[in-house]
């Protein structure tokens, strides 16, 4: 199966059609043998039975929770203990040093982790976690003086999606007051950092750069919008306490503001890009090689979870929100992870708006580790400068596979197939996916992403490092 | 106070001797005097709670705080429940197992659901009395070796006077990352977390009790050595016969204190570290902002302050045992 | 007699921050055995420097100590101590404080029923055996004084040394102490070496007293030989004139010859305070 990952950057970054056709064939033929082993001899018992996952305080957790709660890690002999973790650093250090099996990660993660951007170590990802789930939250205080900027509907409610732009004006108004207009997200690599850098910046606010040649992994050079990092529970204090004006994270962080009252929901990352991939599970390579039977047993508990996440048009969610509710798992109360998990959003206090694919767990083969999504995140650390120069295409892709495998994916599903458990249609057509989605134009600033090429990619942005810039 | 007396008086007419309704005064004043202590503190509680509003509802109150009590009871059973249901399933599936590989050794997995309350109280009770244990094994063998010797005591006194004032708090990464180097097994019998958590509870229970015991075998009383140097004891009888028993007020003084700290610092080691016990107990509550934390983490106040109340107890009743001072414990 | 114990030309110096202090010089004292020889002095004069230096406690800078032919080099039981704050381990009755010194000296060479005996016998010897599983704590101050003693005894010491053994009880609980030491000494006469300040005291007791001359560079002043009959009464000699003659002597050596003017505030001698664990413990 490896030959699959060493086999990518093999393909000339030139042709384009090559590399497709390249990839194409290799996946049909090693479908093909995967399909035989299936059929030829069952999945054999897990190496490693007794195992710990650790993860944060967030409604996109559930699959790990689910997982557990409805037994499909015990179908699998698994003997999972889940343990929730302070913070996103922590967490990453728990699977390194092996005090954690795996665990529910930030995308960025695995990604930075074996890039060796903060503490390196070969993480990979054979489940993608869920789409969307995020929201970009700010105080009471910053709402009012953006609300005049925001254009209003009939009903007096201001309309959808909201555009950094109207933040702009109150930025200005700080940085000119000389008062540093402080933001939180919940970690350098993480999805809420590129996410609200992406929204800012198309409202033509600048997030600031990273150099990490140069010692500086603040994120704020050349900044109008500070960035810092803020563990997703503390959010709500943190804004509270007035150390930051606003924050970007997920469920139920935000929704706890509007219940608290001491924030409001601007955009959810749905609008910022719809369907963007969110966590993902992480294990080490190490983990993957030396117990591949456990592995692939853990993402068929988890791709079960996931399709009952979202089974009959979200019918289990309530069920999944009371689970979540516990405290050993989310603990906020029940309401607050309803409101989004449920298929609403909360913006203001009483508008409520339905955002059905707020949390998607599984449909649009959210569970599917897309060597794209890998290359967009990629995209967001080169254009803010955590890699400090100019790569090549062809190392994109590499760096994705590296990370990302989705053949480990594959036998889980066609394993889930082959015993009556799931569905083949609920799944990409694992003969011919190449791990790239179409170009995706669903964005908030209208700039289309094709996963192969990255660099043209880069070099759209108006603000951001460009082919060929140096912090 | 009045209700007592005049309770007395009403007991006295009714024809009991002056001695009995005596002692019934006196246990009188020892109950209710600080039974009303504690309800007046309920009652300024409880008005206080109602008028303090944070952004996760009002303050918690008593009752609150014992609603939360009783529903953590309740789900300490509810989750030994699942653990019972849990252990059945395993075994019938270690059965079905057996039954199509029969050189399966089947294997009984300790149970994988979450920590109740109950299990934090017990996790930070063991790693307090571990880390508290381990601190007296080194320290009162040092503090005697320190008080009887002034070379030693000149070489170490620098370095106890620097470490002293250190919170242990700040030991904690150190102490986190030495235990992942050193201790790098792949199927730890002890989980690192407990580790952590003891190192630093020994750390902070060290320094106060090498120098108390040092002090007491510093200051025994000269004659008392002379004696033993008359009767030419030998270096451990000397020890044995004289110099523990002699600095025993002394050691135990310092054992109390450090249990004290040491109940205190774990809660925040717990809280800081993400180890399970009460501070992660509380710690999370706090993250999950949801109706109940607050209650709950009162709850959690009240029962850690109980603990450390019981612990100074129990260590003043092991040295009312241990001690032939029986005044210095009875503070 | 025999010659038991010899003190010649003993000087102490104490080394201070302010320079050498000489504390006693030129200390030349024969002990016979049997002998029962009281150290009189004013406080400060050294007395038990001297105890101490036979003791083996302190070390004299010059000269030094026989005893038996043997010169004394460390502390040991053939010269047990009666020190004056009785020194019982505070956490043992006061059969077990005898019991640690017989169980030491003797070992093994006694059985565990002689050993009990013995015990038993020497706090008989003090009246004592009526409270002997009673803890000091529990002992008036002649009481624990007598189990002091007891111990000494037990040790079965070549010479018995005293410090001040009565200085800290009332004068009635004393003169029965007194009494009750010449009781023993009459069964046992052991060689005794006893400092006091007690003028009557001394006389009472003493073949021998030493009176030493103020310090600093203290050193023995006049010996003089206390020649009563024993045993002695002290209601009989309190009208006899040689007794009375005798305390004349000492009473003239130490207030006119040796008369000293302390400044107030150093007439309670350190050793007089009181060490109380209770306190330091608490």
């Amino acid at each position: 199966m490896k030959h699959v990952c060493s086999s990518l950057p093999l393909a000339s970054g030139g042709s384009q059609e090559y590399v497709k056709h390249f990839l194409l064939s290799v996946m049909i033929i090693i479908s093909a043998v995967i399909a035989n082993n299936v059929n030829a001899e069952k999945l054999g018992y897990p190496e490693k039975e007794e195992l710990k996952f650790g993860f944060i305080k967030l409604t996109d957790m559930a699959p790990i929770a689910i997982a557990y709660e409805n037994g499909y890690f015990e179908d699998e002999g698994l003997y999972v203990t889940i343990e929730a973790q302070a913070n996103w650093k922590v967490l990453l250090d728990g699977v390194i040093d092996g005090q954690l099996d795996g665990a529910h990660m930030l995308a960025g993660q695995p990604i930075a982790a074996t890039m060796g951007f903060g503490t390196k170590a070969h993480i990979i990802t054979p489940f993608s976690m869920d789409l969307n789930g995020n929201g970009i939250t700010v105080s009471n205080e910053i709402w009012a003086q953006m609300k005049p900027n925001i254009p209003k509907m009939d009903d007096g409610r201001p309309v959808h999606p909201i555009k950094a732009g109207a933040l702009k004006p109150v930025v200005e108004k700080y940085k000119d007051e000389g008062k540093p207009f402080n933001m939180g997200m919940v970690f350098p690599v993480s999805t809420h950092n590129y996410e609200l850098r992406y929204w800012l910046a198309a409202g033509g606010i600048h997030p600031g750069y990273y150099a990490p040649h140069k010692g500086d992994i603040s994120g704020q050079i050349d900044a109008d919008a500070l960035l810092s990092v803020t563990p997703p529970p503390q959010m709500p204090a943190t804004l509270e306490a007035g150390t930051i004006y606003g924050y970007c994270v997920g469920e139920p962080w935000n929704q706890q503001a509007v219940f608290k009252g001491i924030g409001v929901p601007v955009i959810t990352d749905y609008e910022i890009w719809k369907n963007n991939p969110e966590k993902v599970f992480g294990i080490t390579a190490e983990f993957a090689e030396k117990y591949p039977n456990t592995t692939i047993r853990i993402v068929r508990a988890l791709i079960r979870a996931a399709m009952w996440l979202d089974e009959n048009d979200n019918a289990n969610r309530p069920a999944a929100v009371k689970i979540l509710s516990q405290s050993n798992y989310v603990g906020a109360d029940y309401d607050v992870i309803a409101n989004s998990m449920t298929g609403t959003f909360e913006y203001e206090k009483g508008d409520k708006r339905e955002v059905p694919d707020f949390n998607v767990f599984f449909r649009y083969n959210a569970t599917y580790p897309y060597y794209s999504d890998a290359i967009w995140y990629l995209t967001q650390m080169r254009r803010w400068g955590q890699i400090s120069e100019d790569k090549s295409d062809d190392w994109y892709k590499d760096m994705a596979a590296k990370v990302y495998k989705p053949d480990i994916y594959a036998k889980a599903a066609l394993s889930l197939i082959e015993e009556g458990l799931a569905d083949a249609k609920d799944f990409p057509d694992f003969a011919t996916e190449d791990g790239f989605k179409d170009p995706q134009t669903e964005f908030i600033d209208g700039i289309t992403f094709d996963g192969t090429k990255p660099n043209d990619y880069i070099d759209m942005f108006p603000i951001g490092l460009k082919s060929g810039d140096k912090v | 106070m009045k209700a007592a007396t005049s309770l007395t008086t009403k007991l006295n007419m009714t024809g009991m001797s002056p001695k009995m309704s005596g002692l019934i005064a006196g246990s009188l004043q020892n109950l209710v005097i600080p039974l009303a202590g504690i309800v007046f503190f309920l009652a300024f509680w409880s008005v206080a709670a109602s008028n303090i509003n944070t952004s996760l509802g009002k303050f918690p109150g008593p009752n609150a705080v014992w609603t939360q009590l009783n529903s953590l009871y309740v789900e300490h059973n509810e989750e030994r429940t699942k653990e019972q249901a849990f252990y059945e399933r395993q075994k019938k599936r270690n059965a079905e197992r057996v039954a199509q590989d029969p050189d399966y050794v089947p294997k009984i997995r300790s149970y994988t659901g979450k920590e109740t309350f109950l299990d934090q109280i017990v996790t930070s009770l063991l790693t307090v009395m571990s880390g508290f244990l381990l601190a007296a094994v080194i320290a009162i063998p040092l503090g005697i070796a320190i008080g009887l010797s002034k070379t030693l005591n000149t070489a170490f006194n620098p370095v106890i006077q620097i470490f002293k004032p250190v919170s242990p708090l700040a030991w904690l990464p150190l102490v986190t990352m030495v235990v992942s180097a050193l201790y790098a097994t792949p199927d730890p019998v002890i989980p690192k977390s407990f580790l952590n958590s003891m190192i630093t509870v020994t750390l902070c229970c060290l320094w106060p009790m090498v120098i108390n015991t040092s002090v007491g075998v510093a200051s025994i009383n000269s004659d008392l050595v002379n004696v033993s140097r008359v009767l030419r004891l030998p270096a451990l009888k000397h020890i044995q016969k004289i110099v523990l028993p002699a600095s025993i007020p002394m050691i135990f003084t310092g054992m109390r204190t450090s249990l004290g700290i040491a109940w205190m610092v774990l809660i925040a080691a717990e809280m800081l570290a993400q180890n399970p016990g009460l501070g992660k107990f509380v710690w999370d509550e706090f993250q999950n902002g949801s109706s109940d934390s607050l209650g709950r983490i009162m709850a959690a106040v009240v029962v850690i302050g109980a603990i450390g109340f019981f612990l100074d107890r129990s260590m003043l009743q092991i040295q009312k045992f241990v001690s032939w001072d029986k005044t210095s414990a009875s503070r | 007699m025999s010659e038991l114990l010899n003190i010649s030309g003993v000087d102490m110096i104490f080394p201070t921050p302010k320079g050498d202090f000489t504390a006693l010089t030129d200390i030349n004292l024969k002990i016979s055995k049997g002998e029962f020889v009281s150290l009189i002095g004013h406080s400060g004069c050294g007395k038990s420097t001297v105890l101490n230096i036979v003791a083996g406690l302190h070390q004299a800078t010059i000269g030094g100590v026989i005893l038996n032919g043997k010169e004394v080099s460390e502390p040991g039981p053939e010269r047990a101590v009666v020190f004056q704050n009785h020194s019982l381990l505070p956490w043992l009755s006061a059969y077990e404080n005898v019991e640690l010194a017989v169980k030491q000296v003797f070992g093994k060479s006694k059985s565990k029923a002689d050993t009990k005996d013995w015990i038993e016998h020497n706090l008989r010897l003090v009246h004592m055996d009526h409270a002997m599983h009673k803890r000091p704590d529990e002992l008036s101050g002649g009481m624990k004084q007598r189990v002091g003693i007891a111990r000494a005894l037990a040790m079965q010491p070549e010479i018995l040394l005293m410090d001040e053994p009565f200085g800290a009880l009332d004068a009635l609980t004393r003169s029965h102490m007194q009494d009750s030491l010449m009781e023993i000494q009459n069964e046992l006469n052991n060689t005794v070496i006893m400092i006091t300040h007690d003028v009557d005291e001394a006389v009472l007791l003493s073949d021998r007293i030493v009176m030493m001359t103020n310090g600093p560079a203290a050193t023995i002043g006049e010996i003089l030989e206390i020649n009563l009959e024993r045993p002695r009464d002290r209601i009989s000699l309190a009208s006899d004139v040689e007794y009375t003659k005798l305390r004349q002597a000492v009473l003239t050596f130490l207030y006119e010859k040796q008369r000293k003017v302390e400044p107030i505030n150093s007439i309670k001698k350190s050793s007089d305070v009181v060490h109380n664990s209770k306190n330091e413990a608490a």
